[in-house]
């Protein structure tokens, strides 16, 4: 790419010169591309210790009499830089060979190459060319994808085994990644940012712990604070990633939606700084500046300007920044004019006036750049729109809003208690008027003090509101709430409403207001609305007593907002699954107690008290454990100052007991000791009500709110800062994930100790690798997903425009470990010894045996034990299995053709493809004919299954049988099953196709050549009382069945009943109906997914894995000799890939031994097909690879018919799917079919007798796999960025 | 043996929203019911001396918050229980049914040293509704498959069978406590005593 081009002195120094011309050369940077050689290892070193990080290629600009040279242009791979290249190849050389004088050469030069560049930086994303080459060596260091985007890199030692090293520490939006290169050593690390436990930072040194206990010490010489605060603010948003929704993204996370910050008021006096690193940093401030002043998740900050201001009350003016001095907000809408105003006076010069809607004038003097803030003032002004209330739909529904509940049931004052109101009035409305009213108010101590004694009940509504910022957002959306109110009733039925109105009579039970239907009913509108606008809280008790004291003193609109507020400002986090934002502050409150009361922390600590007693003083800020009209002051205080007053109460109400809880012998008399001392705090400025819940009554009266709050303040109140709870906040919201992790962890370990594979230690770390593998899968996909579509979102948090998804469901803890294909395959490769085995991907055979019912992924307890069982020692067992994973339905044809004749790409795949032909090579003498050739292989036993899954969809759906009559004409194999499967009756199925399958066809009674749909027919007449002919169809590729009665077939039913009658199948099937039901989603699956790959045995494929993975169900019974009935035998192209496995997976090369071994085999499988009739070795091809024959109906497509159309669709969908395909492949194959048949196999007992004989195979298999050892080392893998999997 | 026995029992109270965990407690404690209680947030706490197999013991009833999404807080509370009362409303079938999943949790997360025996009671509760919907029989049967554990019908309002349910709950409790420290405290002593005795004697006796 084009640069500003830049002079340089030492054009060679470092770099080789790879083109030249007579002005231009283009260069490579030494030891780019080269691992090896002493100069590139210099430069290296030379690179990562000075933090010059050049990219690779580069052009100069030289003449031949000047000592000057210029860089033009940078690349980072040689074919951009080429491009380049050829650019001035092509446009400049002949024009610079033109012109005489070299100063005219070099301006022509600089002034082109500049053009250039700000031609192509105009629509650019504003980062430097320096921040792209940085951001392109961080991705290829890390072998990190595009979608991760870096933030920023600063210069950093880090210190390993006492050895300090020099290099670059690299921030991107999900890794911290260190990168050091020190004369041939290279040290690389990666942090997820979701997996850190603790960041601290001392002067220089920034301190990173990861939740599997690795720790980091990175110092950093400038910009430690910087970096450091961002490190915590992109922990911040991983950790509320995995508390908001783990499974998706929330979109208030893509920091892309303040690039528009980025820009105009910025871009003047900065920095060279990433726009990312400026997004970040723009949205730290602006959620600084929304907590500051209240404001709704929606504001951006835009500007921050000096300003002095005029204020009334003590006529002066006072200096911006100066913390809790005073502090204004003033809404754009209210903004009548603005004015500039010059009085004279030199020291208040530059003023500006703002005049509100309400002729309020806000002097600001000394505002340095006056013009500019006027015209940003202007221009956003211009931008306001103000909202409207929209259109709605109308609902037959009526209501009206409830106004506050405190006016119809009035709160029974003593002539001295209203006398105290009226007072307290007084000193509002004078306070009104010194320091304005409404939003615009001077916010001052003096609001404080006003507050602290407690808010009038009649102006309680205006303060709150206010307060609690819930105004701007009522003002924001107006008629959003009728809206919801009127969406939300028209819901029939779902979880929210049913918890809401279990709850309503029990909010604020002791209050007239909500014994009657007009608070129940505003209630259950306000909770009802709320759960439609935010999902992911939906509803969750301690909401409803909230609400019901909001109701009281406001109206109806006002306490939702109130409500929205508190749930999403005030208190974030605290309503949803788990309570977790309650968690965090309870650790906060423990750690603010351990610092502020350290003698009392030890000993509650160990009661474990403080987790018991503050959830419902969190939650419901201390409304359900004091009485109402207590809580009411705590209120007033804590809209003013958020949730510092929850922490301050807490603390002094421990404090204030130091001396009974320190008696304390158990939680439980702790908590009495609270609860006496909560329920005896009263406010003697109400009366108490005659409570008709007595155990109140009865608790003498131990202090008055008043006092409460005061001394809070006294004692905690300078302490507390806001900044201070984030900070611990963000702390212990990393350790409640943490905690929350490790408790399903411990749970699900728990659940599966009686495994036979792995022990606790064992299934602890498989839990943490599988956490680990999930994380980093779920933030490359999320970023996937964010690149895709975010662009849509003006408002950053809240949808509430869908309210149609359902309050989410808790994921399970189970759920939350199951793994994917993905997931599974890395593990497999990763820690299982099988891993050497490179010619047939026995991962994926794993899988898909494991994951019987096809769900696409495996519970931790099939993972177990389809890991556990290839790490274990039983060395027969796995041959077992071996076997099985190499078995058709798993190692289908196709799959063996795709292996023997590979496309070499890589010079490793050629060797493999050359290896195997030689396989191939071995036997071709033996049985050149009996391995069909490979057209041949496109139809076989197994895609018959999925044809004639089809032709009984086909009669299913009704559709006349041409189809399948035409496959079956082309396939005799087709016609030979069909008929088996038709029984003697159908017969004739596709008799019709090629002759040679004959020998068969007389077997059966003579052919009616009738089509698919007489088949139908005749099924239903049949004898069968078929149930699962789902299952059939599943099963299909094993069974043939024959209606046993009739005598013609009796001899195919009998061979096929010998072949191994399925255990399981004829159990429960209804069970199977289940089952096959869910197969058949997958069977289309699978056929989309391959289409390309023709139709092969995919069909079968689940069909037959729930026998084969019999051996993964039952693994301490798999020893036994029954299982081996179940396994069908193996034919000659599987049983070569089996071998070739074997021996990979042994990683030697083949003995004496094992070649006997071999040969001995194969002889075996010879000496098979003499030894067995035709008649039964079709049985046992056809059976395929499964095990679970079933003496029955195939023929009997009776019940489904019925069941589903559903079902029916699909299928129909599915053999549209297969006559793609098979018209590909349907080519006479006739006269090769009948060797099939009596082709070369082998019974797996057979296998295992002769292989356990050799004494290598028996060693090899028989070594156990340290899984903790592996799991180590893959994580270290990680880290180290030494493996390529991400 | 008996004189250390602490006095002192942990029952934990079980179930669904709104079945009527709360009132139970109240009604067994204070002997009153009242439609007055809000929503219990997090857990209550009570309470009460009783007298069971002529001692004195403490009983600490922790009433636990029945929405699901306070489940995992119930850790702190379920440490060291010695009994379990799932309670369930006999006008809901689901607070029925979800009594499996509360005491697989209970078990789970308090990991009692002998969960098969551990003492649960079961109080089918609101039996002065008219609307029931949960039959004796069908809760029996649950109870019987689960190692027999004490049911019972109740009505925290009318105060029926709540005073000889929380008998129960004492005494199991107790009789939980006095396995427990047969079993954990003394372990050795006891496993070699019993093997000198019992085995040791019938070889005497043999010869």
């Amino acid at each position: 790419m084009w640069i500003q081009p830049k002079e340089l002195l030492l054009p060679s120094a470092f770099w080789i010169a790879e083109m030249y011309s007579k002005y231009f050369v283009l260069q490579k940077r030494r030891g780019h591309g080269e691992s090896r050689g002493f100069g590139s290892m210099l430069v290296g070193t030379f690179d990562s210790v000075m933090n010059t990080k050049p990219a690779p290629y580069r052009i100069l600009h030289q003449t031949p009499s000047s000592e000057v040279s210029y860089e033009i242009a940078i690349g980072i791979t040689q074919d951009e830089i080429v491009k380049d290249w050829e650019w001035l190849q092509a446009n400049l050389f002949n024009a610079l060979n033109e012109m005489e004088n070299e100063d005219d050469v070099t301006n022509f030069t600089i002034c082109k190459i500049q053009s250039l560049y700000a031609q192509n930086n105009q629509d650019d994303t504003g980062e430097s060319a320096d921040f792209k080459v940085m951001t392109s060596q961080f991705r290829q260091i890390f072998k990190m994808p595009e979608e991760e985007r870096l933030v920023n890199s600063y210069s950093a030692t880090y210190v390993k085994n006492k050895i300090p090293r020099q290099g670059q520490l690299y921030i991107s939006m999900n890794h911290v990644c260190f990168y050091s290169y020190m004369l041939g050593q290279e040290i690389k690390r990666i942090i997820r940012f979701a997996e850190l436990e603790d960041i601290s930072r001392n002067a220089n040194i920034i301190y990173l712990k990861t939740t599997n206990n690795m720790t980091y010490n990175f110092t950093l010489l400038f910009n430690a604070s910087e970096a450091h605060v961002l490190i915590e603010q992109l922990n911040k948003m991983a950790i509320q990633q995995l508390i908001h929704d783990p499974e998706s993204p929330v979109v208030d996370h893509d920091p892309s939606n303040f690039a528009r910050l980025g820009g105009k008021a910025n871009s003047a006096s900065t920095s060279k700084k990433p726009v990312l690193l400026r997004d970040l940093t723009a949205r730290q401030k602006s959620e600084e500046f929304r907590v500051h002043f209240r404001l709704p998740q929606t504001e951006i900050i835009d500007g921050k300007i000096k300003a002095n201001i005029w204020t009334p009350y003590s006529k002066r003016f006072n200096a911006g920044d100066v913390k809790d001095l005073v502090s204004v907000v003033i809404p754009m809408k209210t903004i009548k004019s603005v004015e500039k105003k010059d009085d004279g006076q030199q020291r208040f010069d530059n003023q500006i006036v703002i005049i509100t809607s309400e002729n309020v004038p806000f002097v600001f003097a000394q505002i340095i750049d006056r013009e500019i803030l006027i015209s940003k003032i202007t221009d956003l002004l211009s931008r306001i729109h103000v909202p409207v209330s929209r259109e709605r739909a109308k609902y037959d529904i009526s209501w009206s809003k409830q106004t506050a509940l405190m006016n119809t049931f009035r709160t029974k004052f003593s002539e001295e208690m209203l006398k105290k109101q009226e007072e307290k009035l007084a000193r509002w409305d004078s306070h009104f008027r010194d320091f304005g009213r409404g939003i615009g108010m001077f916010r001052t101590t003096d609001v404080i003090n006003l507050i602290v004694e407690g808010i009038p009940d009649k102006l309680r509504q205006e303060i709150w509101l206010i307060f609690s910022g819930a105004i701007h957002d009522k003002e924001m959306n107006p008629g959003l709430y009728e809206d919801l109110v009127e969406k939300a009733a028209c819901i029939k039925s779902c979880f929210a409403h049913d918890d809401i109105d279990r709850d309503l009579p029990r909010s604020l039970p002791e209050h007239p207001a909500f014994q009657s239907p007009d608070g129940i009913g505003a209630l259950r509108r306000v909770l009802q609305a709320y759960a439609l606008r935010n999902p992911q809280v939906g509803y969750c008790q301690a909401m409803n007593i909230v609400s019901s004291v909001f109701l009281l003193f406001c109206d109806e609109e006002n306490a939702f907002w109130m409500l929205a507020s508190l749930c999403e400002n005030l208190l974030p986090d605290y309503y949803k699954d788990k309570v977790v934002g309650a968690q965090i502050d309870q650790g906060v409150l423990n750690e603010l107690v351990e610092t502020h009361l350290p003698d009392l922390h030890e000993h509650l600590e160990q009661l474990g008290v403080i987790k018991m007693i503050s959830i419902s003083w969190f939650l419901t800020i201390f409304i359900s454990v004091i009485s109402y009209e207590s809580s009411l002051h705590i209120l007033d205080c804590f809209f003013y100052e958020g949730a510092k007053i929850i922490f301050m109460i807490a603390l002094q109400i421990i404090e204030w007991n130091r001396e009974k809880l320190l008696k304390c012998h158990d939680d439980g008399e702790a908590m009495l000791v609270l609860q006496t001392y909560l329920e005896g705090i009263y406010n003697p400025e109400y009366q108490v009500p005659p409570s008709s819940d007595k155990r109140r009554m009865e608790r003498p009266q131990t202090q008055t709110v008043q006092t409460l709050i005061h001394e809070a303040y006294t004692k905690f109140g300078e302490e507390l800062t806001q900044q201070r709870i984030e900070e611990l906040r963000n702390k212990h919201r990393r350790l409640t994930v943490r905690q929350f992790d490790l408790d399903n962890e411990k749970t699900i370990v728990k659940g599966h100790l009686q495994n036979p594979y792995f022990d606790r230690k064992e299934l602890h770390m498989l839990l943490s690798i599988i956490r680990e593998e999930k994380m980093v899968l779920k933030s490359l996909q999320q970023q996937h997903k964010q690149q895709g579509g975010n662009q849509l979102g003006e408002t950053p948090q809240l949808q509430h425009q869908s309210p149609t998804r359902l309050p989410n469901e808790p994921i399970s803890r189970q759920e939350a470990y199951a793994v994917n294909f993905e997931i599974f395959h890395t593990l497999f490769t990763e820690l299982t010894p099988w891993r050497k085995c490179v010619s047939v991907d026995i991962g994926e055979k794993l899988f898909r045996l494991t994951d019987k019912k096809g769900t696409g992924s495996l519970d931790f307890g099939q993972l177990i034990n389809a890991l556990g069982l290839v790490c274990s020692q039983r060395s027969m067992e796995k041959l077992k299995l071996l076997f099985i994973l190499h078995l058709p339905p798993l190692l289908s044809k196709a799959e063996i053709e795709r292996l023997r004749r590979p496309r070499p790409r890589t010079k490793d795949d050629a060797e493999e493809a050359i290896e195997a032909e030689d396989f191939f090579e071995d036997d071709a003498s033996e049985s050149i004919e009996a391995l069909p050739s490979p057209s041949d292989h496109n139809f076989d036993g197994d895609d018959y299954a999925l044809i004639s899954a089809t032709q009984h969809l086909h009669n299913l759906a009704g559709i006349s049988g041409n189809t399948f009559m035409d496959l079956s004409r082309n396939t005799p194999n087709l016609s030979l099953n069909s008929n088996g499967i038709c029984g003697g009756g159908g017969g004739g199925g596709g008799g019709g196709g090629g002759g040679s399958n004959s020998t068969f066809y007389v077997d059966l009674p003579g052919a009616n050549r009738t089509s698919a749909t007489d088949l139908l027919g005749l099924g239903q007449q049949g004898r069968y009382e078929s149930i699962d002919t789902f299952s059939d169809i599943s099963d299909l590729g094993a069974n043939r069945l024959t209606p046993p009665t009739m005598d013609n077939v009796a001899a195919t039913a009998a061979a096929a009943a010998s072949g191994g009658a399925g255990a399981a199948a004829g159990a429960d099937p209804l069970l199977l109906n289940v089952e096959t039901i869910s197969n058949f989603s997958q069977i289309s699956d699978l056929v989309a997914a391959t289409r390309l790959e023709r139709a092969d045995s995919n069909a079968t494929d689940s069909r037959s894995l729930g026998s084969l993975g019999y051996l993964l169900d039952q693994p301490d019974e798999a020893t036994g000799g029954s299982l081996q009935q179940h396994i069908p035998h193996m034919r000659k192209e599987n049983f070569h890939l089996l071998w070739r496995s074997i021996i990979e997976i042994l990683g030697c090369v083949q003995d004496e031994e094992m070649r006997r071994a071999h040969e001995n085999l194969l002889e075996m499988g010879n000496s098979n097909i003499k030894k067995e009739p035709s008649l039964e070795s079709f049985t046992q091809l056809n059976m395929g690879g499964s095990g679970d024959e079933q003496p029955d109906s195939n023929g009997n497509p009776t019940t489904p018919a019925a069941e589903s159309s559903n079902t029916t669709r699909l299928f129909v969908a599915l053999e549209e799917e297969l006559r793609q395909a098979g018209g590909a492949s349907t080519r006479s194959n006739s006269s090769t079919t009948t060797n099939i048949y009596e082709s070369w196999h082998i019974s797996i007992n057979q296998f295992i007798e002769t292989v356990l004989t050799v004494n290598a195979i028996q060693k090899g298999f028989q070594v156990p796999i340290q899984i903790v050892e592996q799991i180590e080392q893959l994580q270290k893998k990680r880290r180290k960025c030494l493996s390529t999997n991400y | 043996m008996a004189t250390r026995k602490k006095s002192l029992l942990k029952v934990i109270i079980l179930g669904d929203s709104s079945v009527g965990k709360t009132s139970l407690m109240n009604q067994y404690v204070n002997k009153r019911f009242s439609n007055q209680y809000k929503a219990t947030i997090g857990a209550d706490f009570c309470t009460k001396e009783v007298v069971v197999n002529d001692r004195v013991v403490t009983m600490q009833i922790w009433d636990t918050a029945g929405q699901e999404r306070f489940q995992s807080l119930g850790v702190a509370f379920y440490r060291g229980a010695d009994c379990c009362v799932l309670v369930y409303d006999v006008t809901a079938p689901n607070s029925f049914k979800n009594l499996d999943s509360w005491r697989d949790e209970f078990l789970i997360q308090a990991s009692p040293r002998n969960p098969e025996h551990f003492p649960f009671v079961v109080l089918g509760n609101k039996v002065d509704l008219d609307n029931r919907q949960v039959s004796t029989r069908r809760a029996q049967q649950w109870c019987q498959s689960k190692n027999d554990i004490p049911y019972y019908e109740t009505s925290a309002k009318e105060g029926i069978n709540v005073e000889m349910a929380f008998q129960t709950i004492a005494k199991n409790a107790l009789d939980q406590e006095a396995d427990a420290e047969v079993i954990n405290d003394f372990p050795d002593q006891i496993i070699l005593n019993s093997q000198n005795n019992r085995p040791g004697n019938q070889d005497n006796c043999q010869c």
